[in-house]
C-alpha cells in the first residue's frame, strides 16, 4: 500500500509542476498573431496585395455612387440611394456615406508602409517599390475621403495595442491633401514602370501615380504641375489610345492600352456594375434625358453607351457591350477602369486652358474628338457651341468618360456643380457639395463633427 | 506553415502519456489486493401483486459492486464480511436495506412506493441521491425518452425540463436548435451549454455549421441515439456547475448512456415506421392574382407607368405557368429505425451493445438523414478494488441536407413561397426552368443541387476506478470526441443566370478532442450522523480543429461534380486549423448531518490557451447548504408531508467561448487581389482579455406529499453575467470594426416549478407532471462609448439596450394604413424633404410628433423572450395499456416574421400571401395591407416594421404515444420477455396565432432570437413500433 501513496504523490507532483501553463501555449497555425506578420519579402508582396483586396471592394459600388450619382449623366427609377443621390436628398445612412472601406485600405497600407521596409535589409527596388503601392493606395483613398467628406481623420500610423489614441477627430484637408501629395510624388518616383503583362494595368505603376498626381493637381489648381505629370503619362510608352472600333473593349474585356489603372474583378471577386447599370429593366442607372441630348451629330461612342433605338433606354452598354440584354440582379467580374490616357489627355487640355495655352488644349481635345468621329474644333467653334473652351473640354469629358465615375468631381473641381444640378435637383449650397459623415462613424467616434451643411 | 512545428502537440502528448500509464501501472500493483468473501442469493418478489420482478438493483453498499434481479426475480451477488449492507432498490418502490449477518438467502418484497427522491442523479464527477441534491439538477429519464420518436437528446429536453428553453432552428431531420439554460448570459461569446456525455465533455459548437450557405446549423447532438440514453440531467445553478468551471456558464447538460447489470443477456429489438407531413400549407396568390398586383404596382407609382416588365408576359413560355410550389415541393415523408441492444453481465464483466439505424425522410422533396449508430460499453472488475470500463460510440450518419433555408434566392423554403406561380415547371424543350429573373425554381434547388453532409464521430471513453481505502477511490478518464465531417454542395447551371457557370464546395473538418481527468473521490460517514464527501483532481483537455475545403466553379458537366473537374478554384481560404488548450484543476467538499442538514462547496480552477498571459486562470467556486427539514421532530406530526427540503446555492462560473487567437490578434491570409496571395491584420489585438463570469444564487424548495404522491420543486435564480466578452465596435478609421473586450452586465432572473402527481394508483393509473418556467432577461449595463442613442444595433433586427431583455425588435410601428390621402391630416411625411403619405400608403407612429416619420421614430416593437414556457405530460395506464400525452408551450415571445415580410415583398416581385387580395385599391379603402408599389418610394416594404412582427405564443400536442405491452403469459410461450406495440404521433396540433409555418422557429441560433426567415418547416410525425424482448 505505501507504494500505492508514493506513486499518488508522484502523480500530483507530475500533474501539477509538467503540466503546468506552457500547454496553454497555443499560437495561432493558419494565421498570424497581429504584430510579428512581416518577416519576408513574400510577407511584404501579400501584405501589399491584401491592400488591394480591401480597395477593390471599396469602388466595387462606390465608384458610381461618388463619382455619377450626384450628376446629371445618370437617372434612376430607383428608390434608395441611387434616388436619394439622384434628388440631393443625403442623409446620414446611405451607404456612399460610409468611409469604412476607405480606411480599411487606408490601415493596411499603414502596416505595409510601416513593417515593408524593416523586411529588407538596406536599400531594395523590391521593398522600396511596394511602399510606393502602398502609398499610392493610400493616397488614393485619401484623395476620395477629401472628394468626398472634406476634412477626414489623417491616420498613417496602424492600430496595434488598445492603447492607442482611436478617436481620432477630423484633420483639416489641406494636411491631408499635404500627405496625398507627399505619398504619390513617392510612388511616382519609386513605383515600376511596368511589370509585364496584365499587371501593369491592374498594380499600381509610375504612370498609375502620375495619373493619380495629374487628377490631384487638377483637384488641386495647381495646373502646370498637372501638366508635367500628365505629360509623363503620355511619354510612357505603355500607353495609346485605341481605334474606335477597341473603345468598347477598353471596358469589357479589359487591359486595352489605353488603360492606366483598372480595378480588376473576376468571377469571385465581383463587383456591381451590372446592377448599377444594366440590369435589364430595372438598373440602378440609365442615361439622363440631358445626357442623351448632349451628344453632336455623328458620335460614333453614341451607339456604344446605351441602346439608341430605345425611346427610353433603361440601361447602359458601355461597360457590357453593345446589345447587352440581361435580367439577373448578380454581380458582375468587369475590371473597373479607374484612370486611363483619354481621361488624362483631356485633364491636360483642361490645365493648358485654364493656364491660357488655347491652342495646346484644343490639340489635346481635337484628339479626342476626331476618334469619336467628331470634327476638330477651334477655339470660335468651340465657343460657339458650348460658350467657351473650358465648357467644351468638360462636355468631351462628359462623354467620353461618361458613367467611369468622373463626372461629379469634375463638376466639383470646376465650381460648376451648382449650376448644373441646381436646375435638376435644387443643389444650391456649397456645403451640400460634400457628403454627410454616416451616422455608424460619428455614433463609433465622439471626436467626429458631422458635415455642418447636415448636422 | 514555417512559424508553426509540431513541438507543442509532441510536448504535449509526452505529458498526456503519463496520465495515462499511471493508472495502468496503479492497476498492476494494487492488483495483489485481497479479501474474503460469499455468496449471498435470493428472489425479489412485487409485494403489490407478489409476482417475481425483474431488474431490480442489488447493491453492496458502500461499494460500486452491483447486480439485479433476473425473470424470476433471483439474484445472486458476493460479500465481504456480515456487516455488509444488501440495498435493493426499483424505480418506483421502496428500497430496502438488509444488513446480511449470517443469512446466506435473503428474499425481500419490494413494496412499491414511488419515492422518487431516492433516484440518483447524475452530477459533475459523480452522483448523488435526489434526496440529497443542495443544487438545482433536472432530469429525463429513459421512460421519458421511450415515449418519444424524437431522433436527439437536445429535442427530448423541449418542455420536459424546467428552466431549459428549447426552440427549433429548422424542422430538418438532424436539423439544429437552440437551447438556453436559464436565458442567455452572453452577448457573443456563445450561449449554448457544455454537453458532457458519460463524464466526456464534447465537443458542440464548431459542428453547428460548415458553411455559408446554411446558416441555420446542424444539431451538435445529431450522432447520439436517444435509445441508448439512460437518463439527461441539466445541471442549472451554481452549485451544480461551478465544477466544471470556465465552460459552465450557461449550464451543463450531462448524458448518461445505459450499462449492463449482472443477469442473463437481454436482448431487445425495436423497429418503427412512420411518415411525415408538414403541419400546414401557406397560403399564396395565383398566377392571375399575382399579375393583378404586379399590374397595381406601377400604377401606383407617383408616376404611373405602363407595365412593361416582362414577368407580365404571359405569353413568353418561361412565365405562362400557374404552379403551387409547396405542391410541388413538400410531400408526404416515410422514415424507419431499427434499434438493437443487448445487455447483461457476469459478476465480473457487464455489458451493453446496442446499435441503430434510421432512415429517415424530410418533408421536402430529397431531404434525408440515415444514420447508423453504435455502442459499447463494458464494465470489467478486475478485482475487488479495481475496475476498468469503457464506453465507445461510433455513428456515420448521411444528411441530404438541401438548400433548405438561408437568405436570397438559395433557399428552398423562401423560393417555394415567393416564387412567382406564373413562372414555369418547364420550358419549351421539356428542361426544368432553373432559374428565372432572379428566382430559382425550388423543385430544382431541392432535386439538381447537391447539398450533402457526411459525419464519422467516436466518442470513447476508458477508465480506471481503484478503491485505495475504504471510501477513497481513484478514478482516470481518458477521453476522446472525433468528428470528421465532410460537406459537398453543387450548384448546377441550370440553376444559374450564366449559361455554363455552375460552382460548387467541398468542406471537410477533422476536429480531435481529447482530454484526460484524474480525480479522487471520498466517502464515509463518521459516528451515525456525520457524512463527509470529498472529491479533488486535475483534468486538461485539448481540441485541435482542421478544416479543409476548396470552392471551384466552370464545371465541364453538370455531371462531374467533385472538385477536380472545376475550371477555377476560386477559394481555398477555408484551408485552416486550430487549437485551443485548458488545464482544470477541481475539488468538491459535501458534508451531512443525519441527512438533515446538508453543506457542500465546490471550486475548479481554469487556465485557458485563448485567454492573455496576464488572465490565464480563473477560479470558480461554489458553495449550497441544504435543510431536511422534515426530518425535524416539529413536523414529525404531520403526516401528510413525506419530504421537505429547503436548498440555497451561490457561485461562479464562466465562458470562455471565444475566438482560439483573439486575443492576439490575427494577420489573415487569403484576403488576396485576384489570383495574386495577400494577407492583411483581421483581428486587433487585446492581450487583456479574460472570461465572462457568471454568478448564480439559487434557492429552492423540494416537498413531497402523501407518501410521494405529490411532489413539488420551486426554483429562484438570480443570475448575473459579467466582464461579458464582446466585440466592442471601434470607430472604422482604425481599420477594424471592433476590439473584443470584456464589458457590460446581463441579468437573469426567473422561477421554475415542477409538478408530479400520481392522481390514480390501482389498475387504472393517472399521472400528472407539469413543469413551468419563466426567465426575465435585462441587459444590465453597457459601456456608454458603445452606445448609439441609448442603444446597440444588434442585427437587422433587434437592439440591446440597457433594462431591455436581449431579443428586442426595433423598427417603424406599422398602425394601419391611410384610407385616403385626406387621412394624413398632420401632412406626415416621409423624412424631412420626402414625400406625404397618402391614402394606401402605411400609418407609421409618428413617436416624436414632428410630422416627419425618420430614423427617431424607431420603437419597441416586440421581444423574443416568452414570459413563461414549460410541458404538462399525463400519463395513463390500465392494464396492459398506457399513453401517453405531452402537451408544451409558449406564451409571450413575438416572432419577427421575415419569411412574412418576403412574402409581401412586391418590390422584389416575389409572389405574395393571399392577404394581399385584400390589399388598398383606391381611395376610401378601409384595410391593413397597404398598396403595393413598384419602387417603394415610401420605404413601406424596407422598413424594419412591427407589421411583421407576431404573437409567437403557442400549445402544442406535441406527442402523443399509446402503448400495449402483450401479457407476459402468452409471449412467454413464443420465447420472448417482452413485446410491446406502439403508436408515437408529434407535432399532431398546435394552437397559435403565428401566421408562418410554425411558431417554434428561430432562424439564428445565437443572440438574434425569435426570427423566422424562413426555416426548414417542423412536421407532423406519426409512427409505429414494435418492441421486442428476449
Amino acid at each position: 500500500m505505501k507504494t500505492i501513496y508514493k506513486l499518488f504523490a508522484l502523480f500530483f507532483l507530475i500533474g501539477s509542476t509538467s503540466c503546468s501553463e506552457d500547454v496553454l501555449e497555443k499560437d495561432p497555425i493558419s494565421s498570424f498573431p497581429a504584430q510579428g506578420f512581416y518577416k519576408t519579402a513574400s510577407d511584404a508582396q501579400a501584405g501589399v496585395y491584401g491592400i488591394y483586396d480591401a480597395m477593390q471592394s471599396t469602388f466595387s459600388r462606390n465608384f458610381a455612387f461618388w463619382g455619377e450619382g450626384r450628376a446629371d449623366a445618370v437617372q434612376t427609377n430607383h428608390s434608395g440611394e441611387p434616388l436619394l443621390l439622384k434628388q440631393n436628398n443625403l442623409n446620414p445612412t446611405l451607404n456612399s456615406a460610409s468611409w469604412n472601406s476607405l480606411y480599411q485600405t487606408i490601415s493596411r497600407a499603414n502596416y505595409a508602409i510601416k513593417y515593408i521596409p524593416d523586411v529588407f535589409e538596406g536599400e531594395s527596388e523590391l521593398g522600396t517599390q511596394l511602399v510606393g503601392q502602398a502609398r499610392a493606395l493610400r493616397a488614393l483613398s485619401y484623395f476620395y475621403a477629401v472628394r468626398i467628406w472634406g476634412d477626414v481623420p489623417l491616420i498613417t500610423e496602424p492600430y496595434e495595442s488598445i492603447n492607442q489614441e482611436i478617436f481620432i477627430g477630423r484633420t483639416d484637408q489641406e494636411l491631408v491633401l499635404d500627405q496625398i501629395e507627399a505619398d504619390l510624388l513617392f510612388a511616382s518616383q519609386n513605383c515600376r514602370e511596368q511589370f509585364g503583362g496584365e499587371r501593369d494595368r491592374l498594380l499600381i505603376t509610375k504612370g498609375g501615380a502620375d495619373a493619380m498626381l495629374t487628377h490631384f493637381y487638377m483637384w488641386k489648381k495647381e495646373y502646370s504641375k498637372a501638366i508635367e505629370s500628365a505629360q509623363r503619362v503620355m511619354d510612357n510608352g505603355m500607353y495609346s489610345l485605341v481605334n474606335i472600333s477597341d473603345w468598347s473593349k477598353i471596358f469589357t474585356t479589359g487591359f486595352s492600352n489605353e488603360s492606366i489603372f483598372e480595378i480588376g474583378f473576376n468571377e469571385t471577386q465581383t463587383n456591381m456594375m451590372r446592377v448599377l447599370y444594366a440590369l435589364g429593366s430595372d438598373s440602378d442607372y440609365f442615361p439622363s434625358e440631358k445626357f442623351r441630348n448632349s451628344f453632336e451629330e455623328g458620335d460614333l461612342r453614341q451607339e456604344l453607351i446605351y441602346d439608341v433605338t430605345q425611346e427610353e433606354p433603361t440601361k447602359v452598354w458601355k461597360f457590357f457591350g453593345e446589345g447587352f440584354n440581361d435580367e439577373s440582379p448578380d454581380p458582375s467580374a468587369n475590371n473597373i477602369v479607374l484612370f486611363r490616357l483619354a481621361d488624362i489627355i483631356l485633364l491636360k487640355a483642361e490645365a493648358h486652358n485654364q493656364l491660357g495655352e488655347v491652342e495646346e488644349a484644343l490639340d489635346l481635345l481635337n484628339k479626342i474628338r476626331v476618334r469619336a468621329g467628331l470634327s476638330e474644333l477651334d477655339q470660335a467653334e468651340a465657343s460657339a457651341l458650348y460658350g467657351d473652351v473650358q465648357s467644351a473640354i468638360l462636355q468631351e469629358r462628359l462623354i467620353e468618360l461618361s458613367f467611369e465615375g468622373h463626372r461629379w468631381f469634375d463638376l466639383v473641381r470646376t465650381g460648376k456643380a451648382i449650376e448644373v444640378m441646381n436646375p435638376i435637383n435644387g443643389l444650391s449650397a456649397e456645403g451640400n457639395l460634400v457628403w454627410p459623415i454616416h451616422e455608424n462613424a460619428i455614433n463609433r467616434n465622439p471626436n467626429l463633427q458631422q458635415n455642418s451643411f447636415y448636422d | 506553415m514555417k512559424r508553426k512545428d509540431d513541438h507543442n502537440f509532441s510536448r504535449t502528448t509526452r505529458k498526456v502519456s503519463v496520465f495515462v500509464l499511471l493508472p495502468i501501472l496503479l492497476l498492476f500493483i494494487s492488483n495483489s489486493v485481497y479479501s474474503q468473501e460469499r455468496t449471498i442469493t435470493g428472489v425479489v418478489m412485487d409485494a403489490s401483486n407478489n409476482e417475481p420482478m425483474l431488474g431490480v438493483n442489488v447493491l453492496l453498499k458502500g461499494s460500486s459492486r452491483g447486480v439485479s434481479t433476473d425473470i424470476n426475480g433471483s439474484y445472486s451477488i458476493n460479500i465481504e464480511s456480515p456487516s455488509d449492507v444488501l440495498q435493493f432498490s426499483f424505480m418506483g418502490y421502496e428500497p430496502q436495506e438488509i444488513v446480511v449477518g449470517n443469512q446466506d438467502q435473503i428474499n425481500v418484497d419490494l413494496v412499491p412506493s414511488a419515492d422518487e427522491l431516492e433516484e440518483l442523479v447524475i452530477v459533475g464527477y459523480g452522483v448523488q441521491k435526489k434526496r440529497n441534491l443542495t443544487g438545482s439538477v433536472v432530469s429525463v429519464g429513459s421512460e421519458e425518452i421511450e415515449q418519444t420518436n424524437l431522433q436527439d437528446p437536445i429535442s427530448i429536453m423541449q418542455g420536459r425540463a424546467p428552466g431549459v428553453q428549447v426552440t427549433s432552428n429548422s424542422g430538418a431531420p438532424g436539423g439544429g436548435m437552440s437551447i438556453r439554460v436559464r436565458g442567455a448570459s452572453s452577448l457573443n461569446a456563445g450561449n449554448s451549454p457544455l454537453y458532457v456525455i458519460d463524464g466526456v465533455p464534447i465537443e458542440s459548437n464548431s459542428l453547428s455549421s460548415l458553411n455559408g450557405t446554411e446558416n441555420f446549423g446542424l444539431n451538435p447532438l445529431a450522432d447520439i441515439n436517444p435509445r441508448d440514453i439512460e437518463s439527461i440531467e441539466v445541471l442549472k445553478d451554481a452549485a451544480s456547475t461551478a465544477i466544471y468551471g470556465s465552460r459552465a456558464a450557461n449550464g451543463v447538460v450531462m448524458i448518461t448512456t445505459k450499462r449492463g447489470s449482472e443477469g442473463k443477456a437481454e436482448i431487445s429489438l425495436e423497429v418503427s415506421a412512420g411518415v411525415s407531413e408538414i403541419t400546414r400549407k401557406l397560403s399564396v396568390l395565383n398566377a392571375s392574382q399575382y399579375r393583378e398586383v404586379i399590374i397595381d404596382s406601377y400604377q401606383n407609382m407617383d408616376n404611373p407607368v405602363e407595365p412593361t416588365t416582362a414577368v407580365l408576359d404571359s405569353l413568353n413560355p418561361k412565365n405562362n405557368g400557374d404552379v403551387d410550389w409547396q405542391e410541388e415541393v413538400l410531400r408526404v415523408a416515410p422514415q424507419y429505425k431499427v434499434d438493437l441492444a443487448v445487455r447483461g453481465g457476469s459478476e465480473k464483466v457487464k455489458y451493453s451493445w446496442a446499435s441503430s439505424f434510421l432512415d429517415q425522410d424530410g418533408i421536402i422533396l430529397n431531404s434525408n438523414f440515415r444514420r447508423v449508430t453504435s455502442r459499447l460499453n463494458v464494465d470489467f472488475e478486475v478485482s475487488d478494488r479495481i475496475r476498468v470500463g469503457q464506453s465507445i460510440s461510433y455513428s456515420n450518419s448521411h444528411n441530404n441536407r438541401i438548400n433548405a433555408a438561408g437568405r436570397g434566392n438559395l433557399s428552398v423554403v423562401r423560393e417555394l413561397l415567393i416564387r412567382p406561380p406564373s413562372y414555369s415547371m418547364y420550358l419549351p424543350d421539356g428542361s426544368l426552368n432553373g432559374y428565372q429573373w432572379g428566382k430559382r425554381n425550388p423543385v430544382g434547388l431541392a432535386e439538381l443541387a447537391t447539398h450533402t453532409n457526411k459525419s464519422n464521430r467516436i466518442i470513447g471513453n476508458e477508465y480506471v476506478e481503484i478503491d485505495i481505502i475504504e471510501g477513497l477511490t481513484f478514478r482516470s478518464n481518458l477521453n476522446l470526441d472525433l468528428v470528421t465531417m465532410k460537406e459537398d454542395e453543387f450548384m448546377p447551371s441550370s440553376l444559374d443566370y450564366r449559361p455554363g457557370y455552375n460552382s460548387g464546395a467541398v468542406r471537410a473538418i477533422h476536429n480531435l478532442t481529447w482530454g484526460t481527468e484524474n480525480y479522487f473521490s471520498f466517502q464515509r460517514q463518521f459516528g451515525n450522523d456525520h457524512n463527509l464527501g470529498a472529491v479533488a483532481g486535475i483534468s486538461y483537455q485539448d481540441w485541435i480543429y482542421e478544416r479543409t475545403g476548396l470552392d471551384g466553379m466552370f464545371f465541364p458537366s453538370d455531371d462531374i461534380r467533385t472538385l477536380n473537374a472545376a475550371g477555377t478554384i476560386s477559394n481555398q481560404e477555408v484551408n485552416i486549423a486550430g487549437e485551443h488548450s485548458m488545464l482544470s484543476y477541481f475539488g468538491r467538499v459535501s458534508y451531512d448531518y443525519m441527512g438533515k442538514y446538508l453543506a457542500e462547496v465546490n471550486v475548479r480552477a481554469d487556465g485557458s490557451s485563448r485567454f492573455g498571459k496576464d488572465q490565464r486562470f480563473g477560479y470558480f467556486p461554489s458553495a449550497s447548504v441544504g435543510w431536511r427539514f422534515s426530518e425535524e421532530a416539529f413536523l414529525s406530526e404531520f403526516r401528510g408531508l413525506s419530504d421537505g427540503k429547503l436548498r440555497f446555492s451561490a457561485g461562479q462560473t464562466g465562458n470562455e467561448a471565444i475566438g482560439n487567437y483573439t486575443s492576439q490578434g490575427e494577420f489573415a491570409v487569403g484576403t488576396n487581389y485576384l489570383d495574386y496571395s495577400g494577407a492583411a491584420p483581421t483581428v486587433m489585438p487585446n492581450s487583456g482579455l479574460t472570461w465572462e463570469t457568471t454568478t448564480q444564487y439559487n434557492a429552492g424548495m423540494d416537498l413531497s406529499f402523501f407518501n410521494n404522491r405529490i411532489l413539488f420543486t420551486a426554483d429562484a435564480y438570480l443570475k448575473r453575467t459579467e466582464d461579458l466578452l464582446y466585440n466592442v465596435p471601434i470607430p472604422r478609421t482604425t481599420g477594424f470594426g471592433y476590439i473584443t473586450q470584456n464589458i457590460g452586465t446581463i441579468e437573469n432572473k426567473g422561477v421554475e416549478f415542477l409538478l408530479s402527481t400520481r392522481n390514480l394508483t390501482g389498475d387504472f393509473k393517472w399521472s400528472t407532471d407539469f413543469n413551468i418556467s419563466s426567465n426575465r432577461n435585462v441587459v444590465k449595463s453597457l459601456p456608454e462609448e458603445l452606445l448609439t442613442n441609448g442603444y446597440i444595433q444588434n442585427g437587422r433586427y433587434h437592439i440591446l439596450k440597457e433594462g431591455l431583455p436581449i431579443g428586442t425588435f426595433y423598427g417603424w410601428k406599422f398602425e394601419g394604413v391611410y384610407a385616403s390621402d385626406e387621412d394624413n391630416v398632420n401632412g406626415i411625411t416621409n423624412g424631412a424633404l420626402g414625400k406625404e403619405f397618402k391614402g394606401g400608403d402605411p400609418i407609421w407612429d409618428d413617436l416624436n410628433g414632428d410630422n416627419i416619420i425618420d430614423e427617431d421614430d424607431r420603437q419597441i416593437i416586440g421581444d423574443a423572450q416568452p414570459d413563461f414556457f414549460g410541458g404538462i405530460a399525463n400519463n395513463f395506464s390500465y392494464k396492459n395499456f398506457s399513453l401517453n400525452v405531452f402537451f408544451q408551450f409558449s406564451y409571450g415571445n413575438d416572432i419577427y416574421s421575415e419569411i412574412n415580410h418576403q412574402r409581401n415583398s412586391v418590390v422584389r416581385y416575389n409572389n405574395l400571401s393571399t392577404n394581399a387580395l385584400d390589399r388598398w385599391r383606391e381611395q376610401g379603402d378601409i384595410t391593413d395591407f397597404p398598396k403595393p408599389v413598384r419602387d417603394d418610394p415610401m420605404q413601406s416594404d424596407s422598413r424594419i416594421q412591427s407589421r411583421w412582427v407576431e404573437d409567437g405564443s403557442y400549445l402544442k400536442l406535441k406527442n402523443v404515444n399509446l402503448r400495449y405491452s402483450v401479457p407476459r403469459t402468452v409471449i412467454e410461450k413464443i420465447g420472448m420477455n417482452s413485446l410491446d406495440a406502439y403508436l408515437t404521433a408529434s407535432n399532431l396540433i398546435t394552437w397559435t396565432k403565428y401566421t408562418g409555418f410554425d411558431p417554434d422557429v428561430n432562424s439564428y441560433s445565437g443572440l438574434r432570437a425569435g426570427i423566422d426567415e424562413g426555416s426548414y418547416p417542423q412536421s407532423r410525425t406519426i409512427i409505429l413500433g414494435l418492441k421486442f424482448g428476449f
